[in-house]
């Protein structure tokens, strides 16, 4: 790999990143980087242009404006020196059918300039992180089951040891047990090399990643950390719980507490109880200790939790956000 | 450099370890086997003015319209089909080294698959040694043949990469190959075939239609006459539709 002279701010920029096929926008004005050792979930619906995003990040397509680098590198005026620092798995993974995996790797290897005294021992251990080394090796790729080939292209991805790495749905069609090999495997990664991973499996995405970036109908929606993005696009905190107080007396009670709760019945159960739902802003200085308040006002409680927001809610939050300012549009 | 040799010895690994490429080789021998056995046959029959191995060569189109096409027509349309090409294309290697590296490898198929058809006249030469006939173990004619196919693939090779640049299916790669080559070789023909001389508006035709004889190309070539234009023409042709093949990939991706 061509060493670079001095590490950049971001491993990857995409900077007002627009491409158009005629009179459809795939993406208009996309804008996120990646610092370098970062693990960045990169999320979006069927269509929100994914794929295409990467597609012009990894230089195997142009964009109609914009601009993207990689570790310092213009995709499109420099795309060798780019493409020297990165390595992409697109979507589905194409893999020639008719070399055996060790050819395929040690070919790979030659052609993203490992130097040719490391070329096989880069090989094996690849091979060896990604659990090839022994049921696959010597094997017609096109033989293999779609988690092997998926294996093989990560492996692929880490031969050169880039500092930069794109994968375009790397678990699609994996079990579960593979799902959780690949998982650690990019996680092993965190530090090492900056990594854009697209998912559709939100809750993988969470486990591994430090940031993600939302998009919809090929616009940003939503960029940051997961906690930051809860924040911000969940501003209210959800409490359920179970009590034999009745509603009016709660809400006034719970209004007392914070001004701004809100509070309704969802179920009511027998011997006199109810499902209660309360919501207040998360930012409440009595999110952290609601039980007791109600407690000390004499609520009886036989049952409280907050519900957990994860990615998936942020997901739908930012994606139905953007929808309905479409749809006002 | 170093990423076009790593591409060529692949390429030609693939193309050895294809199936594809078996195939063809053995329809190309069969093919040339039958043709230079009627030649052979007609020479026995009665005297001609030309020896089998000049009748054999003066029906090089056929294999050029039939196997050729079959050499290069999956070249890049099979790895466009199949997303193996845009793979490639994520690495350090150049277009014009892949470009080069698909043209030197079919081209050097090609040029393999006509040396096979010198044991054919090795054969004959062995099986009817007891035969006077100075012109049927005369290796000039074959020499210069052969030179003229080698030169002139280079510009036929190089049509079926640009084709096969053009679409993701090889069977239409194919087509577009023999569609090109066949007005190729039948352009010189016809425009000689032209009254050039009685229609004086047709007078700036003379000059190409002299360059694309390529039937008179490959008679001057088997009697050992080297003229520079076709060389310049196949060499440039070359150059034109490789560079054209770039700029194929580099639109497509």
């Amino acid at each position: 790999m061509t060493e670079p002279t001095s590490q950049p701010v971001a491993a990857v920029v995409a900077e007002l990143l627009t491409k158009r096929y005629g009179s459809l926008t795939a993406i208009e004005d996309l804008s996120f980087t990646v610092a370098p050792g970062e693990i960045v979930g990169f999320l979006g619906p069927n269509g929100a242009g994914k794929s295409t995003t990467m597609k012009i990040l990894a230089g195997t397509m142009a964009g109609t404006s914009g601009r993207a680098t990689i570790w310092g590198e213009s995709v499109s005026l420099n795309p060798a020196a780019a493409k020297s620092h990165l390595a992409y798995m697109p979507e589905n993974n194409p893999l020639p059918d008719d070399l055996r995996v060790e050819e395929y790797l040690t070919l790979r290897a030659k052609l993203k300039n490992v130097e040719s005294k490391n070329v096989q021992e880069r090989v094996e251990k690849v091979m060896l992180d990604c659990d090839l080394i022994r049921r696959a090796k010597g094997r017609l790729i096109g033989h293999l089951s779609k988690g092997f080939r998926q294996r093989v292209g990560i492996a692929d991805a880490l031969l050169a040891q880039p500092k930069v790495i794109i994968l375009d749905e790397p678990t699609i069609g994996l079990d579960p047990h593979q799902i959780l090999g690949i998982r650690d495997l990019i996680r092993s990664l965190r530090g090492q090399m900056a990594v854009l991973i697209s998912s559709h499996i939100l809750h993988e995405v969470e486990q591994v990643c430090d940031k993600v970036v939302i998009i919809n109908r090929g616009r940003l929606v939503a960029q940051g950390k997961t906690e930051d993005l809860r924040r911000e696009l969940l501003p209210d905190s959800v409490f359920n719980l179970i009590s034999n107080t009745p509603l009016a007396q709660l809400s006034e009670i719970c209004l007392q507490i914070e001004s701004a709760a809100k509070i309704e019945i969802q179920e009511s159960l027998s011997g006199g109880w109810n499902r209660y739902r309360i919501v207040i802003p998360t930012q409440s200085p009595i999110r952290e200790n609601l039980a007791a308040h109600l407690i000390k006002a004499g609520i009886s409680l036989r049952e409280i939790a907050e519900e957990h927001y994860g990615l998936e809610d942020i997901f739908l939050a930012a994606t139905r956000r953007t929808t309905h300012d479409g749809l006002k549009n | 450099m170093r990423h076009f040799k790593t591409l060529l010895f692949h390429e030609l690994r693939v193309v050895f370890y294809s199936w594809n490429t078996w195939a063809t080789a053995g329809l190309f021998l069969t093919l040339m086997g039958t043709i230079y056995w009627f030649a052979l046959l007609e020479c026995s029959r009665s005297p001609q003015p030309w020896t089998p191995v000049e009748g054999t060569f003066k029906l090089f189109w056929l294999p050029l319209l039939c196997i050729l096409p079959l050499l290069t027509m999956r070249s890049f349309s099979e790895e466009r089909r199949a997303g193996t090409l845009s793979s490639l294309l994520t690495t350090p290697a150049s277009i014009a080294a892949i470009v080069w590296a698909k043209f030197l490898s079919a081209w050097i198929t090609w040029v393999v698959l006509w040396l096979g058809f010198i044991p054919f006249t090795i054969l004959v030469n062995f099986r009817l040694g007891s035969v006077n006939e100075e012109r049927l173990s005369d290796p000039t004619v074959l020499i210069g043949a052969l030179s003229f196919i080698f030169m002139s693939g280079l510009l036929h090779v190089a049509i079926g990469i640009l084709c096969s640049c053009l679409t993701r299916s090889s069977a239409l790669a194919a087509l577009l190959t023999f569609i090109t080559l066949l007005g190729l070789t039948a352009a010189g023909g016809a425009l000689e075939s032209l009254p050039i001389e009685s229609w004086t508006w047709l007078g700036w035709l003379r000059e190409p239609a002299a360059h694309l004889r390529t039937f008179g190309h490959l008679q001057d070539f088997a009697a050992g006459v080297i003229d520079s234009r076709p060389l310049v023409l196949y060499v440039t042709g070359n150059l034109l539709c490789l560079g054209l093949a770039v700029l194929a990939v580099e639109g497509q991706e």
